[in-house]
């Protein structure tokens, strides 16, 4: 309990002042007096109160969105599923959403809004699709859902493979598309976040709703519905709320992988298997991550900007391995 | 009390359960004994309705089953399944409090009766002030007797249990059937549990449903039901049927061994 306690609030410290940091950190560095003052008493004529309120804190908010949606699907999609491996980047959300998007472009010519719509329609189609094949590959018959991991990871492969396409047949605007494809956490896209912000609310409230019967799930299905879980309405409320959830952080800022399938293990050690706490630890340690990575992404290799999905992956590679090492391997070997 | 009437089911298009017609009398250890395939999990699994009848009924004091919602049927019974999974970080404590889940409201936890319910339970099973530790660091023996704990706190008056001594060495056994023949003599409970070593099923069991290819061949007392004529319809088995101090042992003779060479 104590541990729980220490690790929420130490999350919720480092939220607080990564957002700060977010807002003051930057090619020019805002005092912090003036990054309060942009919020209590804006001067549109102050240059900085607009790079704050203008550039800064839609990119910090889209970062918090973006962490906090992923990391908690991660975790229900874990639980779900009971396999370590399951996220919303590989069970099809992702490239569902990439296919979309980049296909919307090529094809019909998308703006920026109605690219936000075609990604979130490709990220719920994507994971339908790979729902699919994994139940006609024998899901029911799989109690640790490998079958979904292995369709997903089908899926996506096929649905990559449509965005590339698309990609090479239009060179003039493969240079933006990349950048959307790698995760870009980008004011731009604030337009987003205002059409979608509403969607990630309702998923993480019904999330909150099911958290008891989300932890009873992750014993098992005839576990959980001995204890009085409804497993099929359950299962799919929340697979809803995963897929339009993650699906509108996709739409908003492209597929950030990482956070989705690191930051519950990450979380795990600290406040244990169960959502009521598992599921706010992983928001905020999410959206932590991702305002975290997003400055460092802007900040450590001045003159140049890198993407924060690039930085994202490339850590939550170095973090995967030594979790997979740590508790996985680890608890095999002290165990066995 | 439940009541399986003509039950017929069916996986795919093969048939697992033929006509199966049973009583479980309140307040006694029922065992369903058998060899493998023979339906006595999926008997279980029907009376949760895990899976679907293809004929019959099965209710709960006249109810059907199946139209009974699952945290109603949550508080009356509980079910162990034949292998318990448990995630990792999951404590002991977490476990049991999980188990109350029925009784929660919406956005409510554990009562302090809840509490006081949990901390019986893991007494009981004799785990009490273990309640910190990780499910899966725990030994074979302690972790079966914490879905126990788990059963127990979710106070349900029926508990049916999936091969609940599986995985476990003999004095194990022993002890994990002593605590669940204590909840039908000291806690009033109803169980009924499949078990395959016919000597602690008569150590241990009130009554006996003996099943084969999905079919009831005998259901009664011990006494009753354990005979050399059952065991070698049953199993296939000679099998020597003795009293030893005060209770029926089973010694399988020569042909089961030979068949079994065979």
């Amino acid at each position: 309990m104590t541990r729980r306690v220490v690790f929420l609030g130490a999350a919720t410290l480092l939220l607080v002042v990564a957002f700060l940091a977010q807002l003051s950190i930057g090619a020019i560095t805002v005092p912090m007096g003036n990054v309060f003052a942009a919020f209590w008493s804006f001067d549109p004529q102050n240059y900085e109160h607009n790079v704050v309120l203008y550039q800064r804190l839609p990119r910090a908010l889209i970062a918090v969105y973006v962490g906090a949606l992923m990391a908690c699907g991660g975790t229900v999609l874990q639980g779900l599923t009971r396999n370590p491996l399951a996220a919303p980047s590989t069970l099809g959300i992702n490239a569902g959403a990439a296919a979309f998007v980049v296909g919307g472009i090529h094809l019909l010519d998308l703006g920026l809004a109605a690219q936000g719509a075609a990604a979130l329609a490709g990220a719920v189609l994507g994971f339908l699709v790979c729902v699919a094949v994994a139940r006609f590959a024998g899901l029911s018959r799989d109690p640790r859902g490998l079958s979904l991991i292995l369709s997903g990871a089908l899926v996506s492969m096929l649905l990559v493979g449509i965005a590339n396409a698309f990609l090479l047949a239009d060179p003039s605007r493969r240079t933006d598309l990349l950048s959307w494809m790698s995760g870009n956490i980008n004011h731009v896209y604030a337009d987003r976040l205002t059409s979608f912000w509403w969607i990630g609310v309702l998923s993480l409230f019904v999330l909150a709703v099911l958290a008891r019967p989300l932890t009873l799930m992750s014993l098992g299905p005839e576990q959980a519905a001995s204890a009085g879980v409804d497993v099929k309405r359950v299962t799919r409320l929340s697979l809803a709320a995963v897929m339009l959830g993650s699906g509108s952080a996709v739409a908003i800022c492209g597929p950030v992988a990482f956070v989705g399938l690191v930051v519950p293990h990450l979380v795990r050690p600290f406040v244990g298997q169960g959502q009521i706490a598992g599921l706010p630890a992983c928001a905020l340690a999410g959206a932590s991550a991702c305002l975290v990575a997003d400055l460092a992404a802007r900040q450590a290799f001045q003159p140049y900007v890198l993407n924060t999905g690039i930085l994202l992956d490339l850590v939550g590679g170095l973090a995967f391995f030594v979790i997979v090492k740590r508790y996985y391997l680890g608890t095999a070997e002290r165990t066995g | 009390m439940i009541e399986a009437s003509r039950v017929s089911v069916a996986y795919g298009h093969t048939p697992i359960l033929f006509d199966v017609t049973a009583r479980f009398t309140p307040r006694r250890l029922t065992a369903l004994v058998g060899p493998n395939g023979c339906g006595k999990s999926t008997l279980l699994k029907a009376i949760m309705d895990f899976v679907p009848l293809t004929g019959g009924t099965i209710t709960l004091d006249g109810e059907e089953i199946r139209s009974i919602g699952r945290r109603k049927l949550a508080r009356r019974v509980a079910y162990l399944p034949q292998e318990s999974h448990c995630p990792d970080y999951m404590t002991l404590g977490e476990l049991v409090e999980l188990a109350g889940f029925a009784r929660y409201s919406l956005f409510g936890g554990p009562s302090a009766k809840d509490r006081e319910l949990f901390h019986d339970a893991l007494d009981i099973v004799g785990l009490a002030g273990m309640a910190h530790r990780q499910v899966n660091r725990l030994s074979g023996g302690q972790r079966q007797r914490a879905f126990i704990a788990m059963i127990l706190a979710q106070d349900a008056e029926i508990v049916l249990m999936d091969e609940p001594v599986n995985h476990l060495d003999m004095k194990y056994q022993y002890a994990t059937l002593d605590l669940i023949g204590n909840l039908t003599r000291n806690r009033g409970k109803t169980v009924v549990t499949v078990l395959h070593d016919l000597n602690l099923t008569t150590a241990f069991a009130d009554d006996v449903v003996m099943m084969r290819d999905g079919r009831i061949v005998a259901s009664g007392s011990v006494r009753e039901t354990v005979t050399q004529d059952t065991v070698a319809q049953v199993f296939d088995l000679d099998a020597d049927i003795f009293e030893r101090d005060g209770r029926l042992v089973c010694l399988p003779g020569a042909k089961g061994r030979e068949t079994i060479a065979a």
